[in-house]
């Protein structure tokens, strides 16, 4: 078990690595250099190889990578050329919004996702079923962003409900702060509920089918018992998925602040773009890298812990 | 209730008195005006700081830091400027003449690499005649220099800048203005806010206690927080939807032609096909500017061929005519070109919106050139890129909305004279034009300078240097119950008259 956790994690940071190479290629590739952007259009030539040299752009490509990577070992992920500060402590500013929304839909997504698969499955075609296969084809068709704007619209404009946008931290008090992130949230969870709810729904129904589901039903157990048992058994596929969701999530977050008004990394994402601040745009993406190979890592391991034949085969 | 109310606002805004609130479209890069690139963020340098004279909404020329506007010598090259004795900065210290001269021997030093310093680049010397008076040289004529004050430039205390550095001009210039507003904070990517400056030297301004600028990207969230009444004034109104919002119950807007807003298309003339004139104005021709004006900007857009906003005192209408709409001129020209069988034309516009989304109107222009078999191919870059490639001379065409001070030389002196910031834009340079433009620098008397503008229009209609499509309009929407809120022909939002 150990030496296949650490399997997984080597075979994560070989991603990582991977990603980071790709990543490093991209920005270098694109139009508009760093210098030119930063030290305006008339920088003399003179200027801009100082620029370079001061930020090592002058650098061969792989020479840069094997730096960049010996600094992020050491967790120093750089300056931002424009603003000067450290690139950790931009990313530390905004990561905590975005991780709040993201959060809290992945919560709504897998207590409506799971609870609305699992009713579902109880029933095959019945109303609640016919009704949430509706439901779910709504919530795969509809975008995040224009769902984003009908929110605002109804529960923002017309009932004065909520705040339109904006983010209000923890800090200020858990109720401002729920309103703030609740129509961003939902309007990001609405397509990961109807996923999950589809994949639990499939994956409940086929383990309900089972013989070892009957035999328990033979031996007595009650209904919920066994739809318990069942349930665990019928899990894993949607661990994988959910984990799959949350990774996603955190790139659909990016078009959902921007709706929403809201000062996560999105904003610092599209600005390091604009203007091509290198180090604060790998970082960022690097850190979006991380939490997907991890988010898969995390779902790995807990299905080992839901399913004894994993652990088995380990 | 209480809890019910606009989050993001209560966070915002922690007094209970009079804030008017503010929404721009874009996030900021400075506050510090010398170094201002965005129109909508000068907003904040404004708020701060102020001038010797004030270039007003309406495109007057009022005194501001001076008691009366200049006097000015027969040659036309010493302005001479008595200083209100009752301004003191927001540190507490009066303003002096001496402070007017420390601000523009800063701005003029190339050393401090000054963004705003080469349209200031003629004032040869400043000099302090007494504690309030002081005298500004001008190494040849030069009579626009004065409204190019509000926008690029403000004054600021003797020995400041060496002081504090040029980041606290740029993010935290706390104590530095003479301006309405005493800067407050900037959250980034939030909001900016200001506080009443208690000693303004205008007795009874400003009428509010605190202004919160936020930044909102999204079209729809901005007009959402208007509607929810979070913000007082929005800039920057979605045109398709600015006529409806602003029949609201509770909204008021406005728009007004800026005499400095152009959507230009920036034609390299030292590359093919625009090296030749007779394709550059086979393409002036083929443009249909009031179908875009009216199906693009919703008429947010004046529609004009001529470098002059047809609003404006120095329009002159014939030149527009003589590269007017006309299919079958447009085709002659291109007969009698160098490229009769039309061309491939790679044109560069932005990604992201600013003053105006352009990107609608390339594609109804595409549409428009294909009729005279000129192929359009489109290509997107964000604003950073785009501004350095037209600088550099790197593009081939480019569409972009430009925005000057709104007096008539700016834009034709940045894009079609040489030695100029965007004056690769084009490439074009014409001794005749040069001329005209030195004698206008050295007039004064404006029916004398209308006649001299005219001809310059004239010599750009006949050679079309670069495309114009029109002048924007500037817009807001409101709240009701702001009062005194007036927009500005120079597109910036002026709030310190404003009252809620």
């Amino acid at each position: 078990m150990l030496r296949l956790v650490a399997g997984r994690i080597v075979s994560s940071i070989g991603t990582l690595l991977f990603v980071g190479l790709a990543l490093f290629a991209l920005t270098r590739s694109g139009p508009g250099s760093p210098a030119r952007i930063v030290l305006g259009a008339d920088a003399t030539a003179e200027q801009i190889v100082q620029f370079e040299q001061a930020h090592g752009l002058d650098r061969p490509f792989l020479a840069q990578y094997v730096a960049w990577l010996g600094d992020v070992a050491h967790g120093d992920f750089g300056k931002s050329f424009v603003t000067g500060r450290d690139v950790a402590n931009e990313i530390a500013d905004a990561l905590p919004v975005t991780l709040a929304i993201v959060l809290f839909a992945f919560l709504i997504a897998l207590v409506f996702g799971i609870g609305i698969g699992v009713l579902a499955a109880l029933k095959p075609g019945g109303a609640f079923d016919r009704v949430s296969r509706f439901a779910s084809v709504l919530g795969l068709s509809i975008p995040a962003f224009w769902l984003g704007i009908v929110l605002i619209r109804f529960l923002a404009v017309d009932l004065r409900l909520l705040p339109p946008g904006g983010y209000v931290p923890l800090s200020a008090g858990l109720s401002l702060h729920l309103q703030s992130i609740l129509m961003p949230s939902l309007s990001l969870a609405v397509y990961y509920i109807a996923v999950l709810a589809r994949m639990t729904q499939a994956s409940l129904q086929e383990t309900l089918r089972g013989d070892y589901v009957r035999t328990a039903r033979a031996m007595g157990l009650s209904s919920g018992q066994v739809v318990f048992y069942a349930l665990v058994n019928a899990l894993p596929p949607v661990v994988n998925l959910a984990a799959l969701s949350f990774g996603y999530m955190f790139g659909w977050a990016l078009i959902i602040e921007q709706v929403f008004n809201i000062p996560g990394l999105s904003r610092a994402l599209l600005n390091a773009i604009s203007q091509r601040d290198f180090l604060l745009l790998q970082g960022i993406v690097f850190l979006f890298t991380a939490i997907f190979v991890f988010a898969n890592l995390g779902a790995d391991l807990i299905n080992r812990v839901l399913d004894p034949r994993q652990r088995a085969t380990a | 209730m209480g809890s019910l109310l606009p989050a993001s606002l209560l966070h915002a805004q922690p007094n209970n008195g009079k804030t008017l609130t503010i929404v721009l479209p874009s996030n900021p890069i400075t506050i510090d005006p010398i170094n201002q690139l965005n129109h909508d963020a000068m907003v904040l340098g404004q708020t701060v700081f102020e001038n010797l004279v004030e270039y007003d909404v309406d495109g007057v020329l009022k005194p501001q830091l001076a008691k009366a506007l200049p006097t000015v010598s027969a040659d036309q090259k010493t302005y001479t400027f008595e200083l209100r004795d009752d301004v003191t900065f927001h540190n507490g210290k009066k303003m002096t003449a001496e402070d007017v001269k420390y601000s523009f021997d800063y701005l003029l030093d190339p050393a401090n690499k000054a963004l705003r310093r080469p349209i200031f680049a003629k004032i040869a010397k400043v000099s302090v005649l007494d504690p309030l008076k002081v005298q500004i040289e001008l190494a040849e004529p030069y009579g626009q220099w004065v409204y190019f004050l509000t926008k690029y430039m403000g004054i600021f205390p003797a020995g400041s800048r060496k002081e504090h550095g040029d980041e606290y001009f740029k993010q935290r210039p706390a104590g530095i203005g003479t301006g309405f507003g005493v800067f407050e904070e900037w959250k980034p990517n939030d909001y900016i806010s200001f506080r009443k400056n208690p000693n303004y030297w205008r007795k009874g301004l400003p009428a509010w206690d605190r202004l919160v600028v936020k930044m909102i990207p999204e079209d729809a969230t901005r007009v959402a927080y208007l509607l929810t009444g979070q913000v007082d004034i929005i800039s920057a109104p979605p045109p398709r939807e600015f006529n409806r919002l602003k029949t609201m119950p509770n909204v008021a807007g406005a728009s007004r032609p800026t005499l400095g807003g152009s959507l230009l298309m920036f034609t390299n003339n030292l590359k093919a096909p625009f090296d030749d004139v007779n394709f550059r104005k086979a393409l002036a021709c083929a443009t249909d500017r009031k179908t875009i004006a009216d199906k693009v900007y919703y008429g947010l857009l004046d529609p004009t061929g001529g470098l002059a906003p047809p609003r404006g005192w120095w329009y002159n209408p014939e030149a527009d005519k003589e590269i007017a709409f006309d299919l079958e001129r447009a085709k002659q020209f291109l007969a009698k070109s160098k490229y009769p069988n039309g061309a491939e034309i790679d044109i560069s516009i932005q990604a992201e919106p600013y003053l105006l989304d352009t990107k609608d109107a390339a594609i109804f222009l595409q549409a428009q050139l294909a009729k005279i078999g000129i192929k359009l191919n489109l290509k997107v870059y964000e604003f950073s890129v785009l501004i350095q490639q037209i600088a550099r001379g790197e593009h081939q065409m480019a569409m972009q909305v430009y925005m000057s001070p709104g007096e008539p030389t700016y834009t034709i002196a940045n894009t079609v004279m040489p030695g100029q910031f965007l004056s690769k834009s084009t490439g074009y340079d014409n001794a005749e034009l040069n001329a005209l433009m030195s004698a206008a620098f050295a007039e004064s008397d404006q029916a004398k300078l209308k006649d001299i503008y005219g001809k310059m229009q004239m010599i750009l209609a006949r050679d079309a240097p670069i495309g114009v499509l029109g002048f924007v309009h500037a817009s807001n929407l409101w709240r009701q119950g702001v009062q005194n809120f007036k927009v500005n022909q120079a597109l910036t939002m002026s709030v310190g008259e404003v009252k809620l």
